[in-house]
């Protein structure tokens, strides 16, 4: 079978590093997935193709943007691909009723974009897909859609040397109202004895330009005042490419998710490629998710009391936590690699 | 003939004076011409319709991947009308491969997230014919089509002779003009060029009188130009102040000629993109019709083309303050220029003479 993905891809952001595990995998266990495009440096782990119509099924992965999904680029599909062989992987639960945490994050914020949203989905594919253990609406198919790689395991003999003991990689979208209540409090009283710490990523120190005018000011608060007095580091975000490396220059790595995702249980790329660098991963996600996704060792790692205490020991303890982030990797390799990801997605397809 | 018109109308920036003028000319010509969608309020004098199989011809008119319309409308259009009588009017030359000049390129990967082969490809799926508003396409499976074009009935004030209307035009059988020269477009790849036109003109602006540039981005760089990298919006803030050039806010189409006629000259500009692929605009016509004398910097080439051999006189040349005290000393020579190259365009570039163009495409 030949899947071909097409999405918004970005070198430094959403679900880059799937499409890069799933096309090994694919390989490996006997299908050709590719990624919608030209070969391009950017992208050296990606397979691309354009011959839309060599390919059994075409798979849209659909983030918080559609734009992408432009009349330029969808006509040529439709017209190679009928819609029974078309399927949208919901990524951020667009295809949902309205769903506002603490009237702060959303999916949507008004009725009729909705309603737009869905009707673009009509149109697009037949069948929907779901990276969460519940979806809510009918028609909806659970397909978890993120795995782990172990091909991309960090062995603490090729890692980098540790410059931080703490880092957050990832962008500061829809973040700041966790971060600035639980983490940045929990690390201002345990600060004198913690080291460096990084935050790596787009959007903490400034507001990109078109926010207000979008409406997603919210999306991108911060204080870079106050992230200076705690002396985080303000990185750049980086290449898919780079990183696990880059996570693996941490002792600890923080896993943020947005609300909308948490109320959602919605996982992403990041919930398993933290556990392939070398580092202790904490996830501020609640534990009874936490120990869903990564079996009963998960609740140890999942971060959201004694947000201070538990980083101070996980510094003091190293032996403790590797052996519990050791038995996490065994449950991601029993249930989640990217082989059985891509088989489930084989069966979601032919349904 | 029936045609569907397919593009996002604004009121201020791309091709709807062209397309009211479609319209327009459609009507008294026993055309009927539409706009694909549910009538717009902001445009009561452009029928829209989404009647789709009603028509002979969806024609797209495409600057931006936006003017596409959005997914189920789009599938409705695609299904309706079949791809051999969907036409694609490529207004800014995005049906070729990735070319930049200056600044200036065809394809904007960093703003549209669209690679060079996508616009290729999806031209290719959406329609049978692809037309490019110039004489002369890179691409052997693009056509010529200039598109816009001249409405003799849209000219401001009419003359019947140069002597008349020079007189006029220095204030002297008619109010004297408000500004010495005005510029209506957006700062989107004219910034280099409007800059050596206001430098040129600083030594003598006292005898040009008062500037004013309307428009898009003329007084600061977007964010998000420098967010992203984005050349070809730059402005110079502190030199427009210096100079006393007044900054105005976007003009709506139907506004254009008569605010232009408000001032002595308009320079005609185009992207350095368009000069390079002999694009044509609505403003490259439209300017003939305010009352006013246009400053042309284009290349010499395209100006005969188009514009016919009168029209020499106007172009602005290496020598700008030279060509425009020249103008000043004796006006009626450039108002015969202007009388004869306006007489040129109802000839060759009228709205008819657009149809009878589609018409022989369409038959072929």
């Amino acid at each position: 079978m030949r899947i071909l993905f097409v999405m918004d891809q970005r070198v430094d952001r959403g679900s880059i590093q799937s499409m890069s595990s799933y096309v090994r995998a694919g390989d490996e266990v006997g299908y050709e997935i590719a990624l919608y495009g030209r070969t391009d440096p950017r992208f050296p782990t990606i397979r691309f193709s354009r011959d839309v119509g060599a390919f059994d099924y075409v798979v849209f992965l659909v983030e918080s943007c559609r734009n992408w999904m432009s009349a330029l680029r969808m006509p040529r599909i439709f017209a190679e691909v009928p819609r029974c062989r078309r399927a949208i992987v919901d990524a951020d639960g667009m295809y949902n009723q309205i769903v506002s945490t603490d009237n702060y994050d959303r999916n949507y914020q008004w009725e009729h974009i909705r309603a737009e949203w869905l009707a673009h989905y009509r149109i697009v594919a037949d069948k929907i897909f779901q990276p969460t253990f519940t979806p809510r609406e009918p028609g909806v198919r659970k397909v978890l859609f993120y795995g782990y790689d172990p091909a991309q395991q960090m062995p603490p003999e090729a890692s980098p040397g540790k410059a931080y003991d703490i880092l957050c990689v990832g962008h500061n979208w829809w973040r700041w109202r966790q971060i600035s209540r639980e983490l940045l409090p929990a690390i201002e009283r345990v600060r004198s004895q913690l080291g460096a710490i990084a935050f790596n990523g787009s959007w903490w120190d400034t507001i990109p330009a078109g926010a207000a005018e979008l409406g997603l000011e919210s999306a991108f608060g911060t204080d870079p005042e106050w992230l200076r007095r705690l002396r985080i580091q303000v990185k750049p975000s980086v290449s898919y490419t780079e990183v696990i490396n880059v996570m693996s220059t941490g002792r600890i790595n923080i896993m943020t998710q947005r609300p909308l995702f948490r109320e959602l249980k919605i996982l992403t790329s990041k919930y398993f490629e933290i556990f392939s660098a070398d580092t202790t991963p904490l996830v501020m996600i609640d534990p009874d998710h936490a120990e869903l996704v990564y079996g009963p060792a998960g609740r140890e790692l999942a971060l959201c009391n004694g947000i201070g205490e538990k980083l101070v020991d996980v510094l003091s303890c190293p032996k403790k936590y590797r052996d519990i982030v050791e038995e996490v990797r065994r449950h991601l390799l029993a249930h989640h690699t990217y082989c059985n990801r891509v088989q489930e997605l084989v069966a979601a397809l032919q349904e | 003939m029936k045609l569907l018109f397919v593009s996002k109308l604004n009121r201020f920036a791309r091709a709807i004076n062209t397309i009211a003028k479609y319209v327009e000319a459609g009507k008294a010509l026993g055309h009927e011409i539409a706009v694909f969608g549910d009538q717009s309020p902001e445009f009561p004098s452009v029928p829209y319709s989404v009647d789709v199989k009603r028509f002979d011809f969806a024609i797209f008119v495409i600057y931006e991947t936006q003017d596409f319309p959005d997914l189920p409308y789009l599938a409705q259009l695609l299904d309706g009308m079949p791809k051999e009588r969907r036409v694609i009017i490529d207004c800014t030359g995005r049906f070729n491969e990735t070319i930049q000049v200056e600044h200036d390129f065809n394809h904007l990967e960093k703003m549209d997230n669209h690679m060079g082969w996508e616009w290729i490809d999806g031209f290719d799926a959406v329609a049978k014919t692809i037309l490019q508003p110039t004489l002369t396409p890179l691409r052997a499976d693009a056509r010529g089509f200039l598109f816009h074009g001249f409405d003799p009935a849209a000219v401001e004030r009419r003359y019947d002779t140069a002597e008349q209307a020079a007189r006029s035009w220095a204030g002297k059988t008619a109010e004297p003009k408000q500004y010495g020269m005005v510029y209506v477009g957006n700062n989107w790849q004219r910034w280099s060029q409007m800059r050596s036109l206001l430098k040129a003109i600083e030594p003598i602006k006292q005898s040009v009188g008062p500037i004013c540039l309307t428009g898009w981005a003329w007084d600061y760089r977007p964010d998000w130009a420098a967010e992203l990298g984005v050349e070809g919006i730059d402005t110079d803030a502190a030199m427009l102040q210096q100079m006393g050039v007044e900054l105005n806010g976007n003009v709506s189409f139907d506004q254009v000629v008569a605010f232009v006629s408000r001032a002595r000259f308009c320079p005609v500009i185009h992207r350095p993109l368009f000069n390079h692929l002999g694009i044509v605009t609505n403003r490259t016509f439209e300017t003939f019709c305010s009352d006013t004398i246009p400053l042309l910097m284009l290349p010499n080439q395209m100006i005969e083309s188009i514009y016919g051999p009168a029209a020499r006189l106007l172009a602005v040349g290496e020598d700008v303050a030279g060509h425009i005290q020249d103008i000043l000393r004796r006006p009626e020579a450039y108002w015969d220029a202007i009388l004869k190259t306006r007489a040129y365009l109802a000839d060759h570039h009228s709205f008819q003479r657009r149809f009878q163009e589609l018409s022989a495409i369409f038959d072929k």
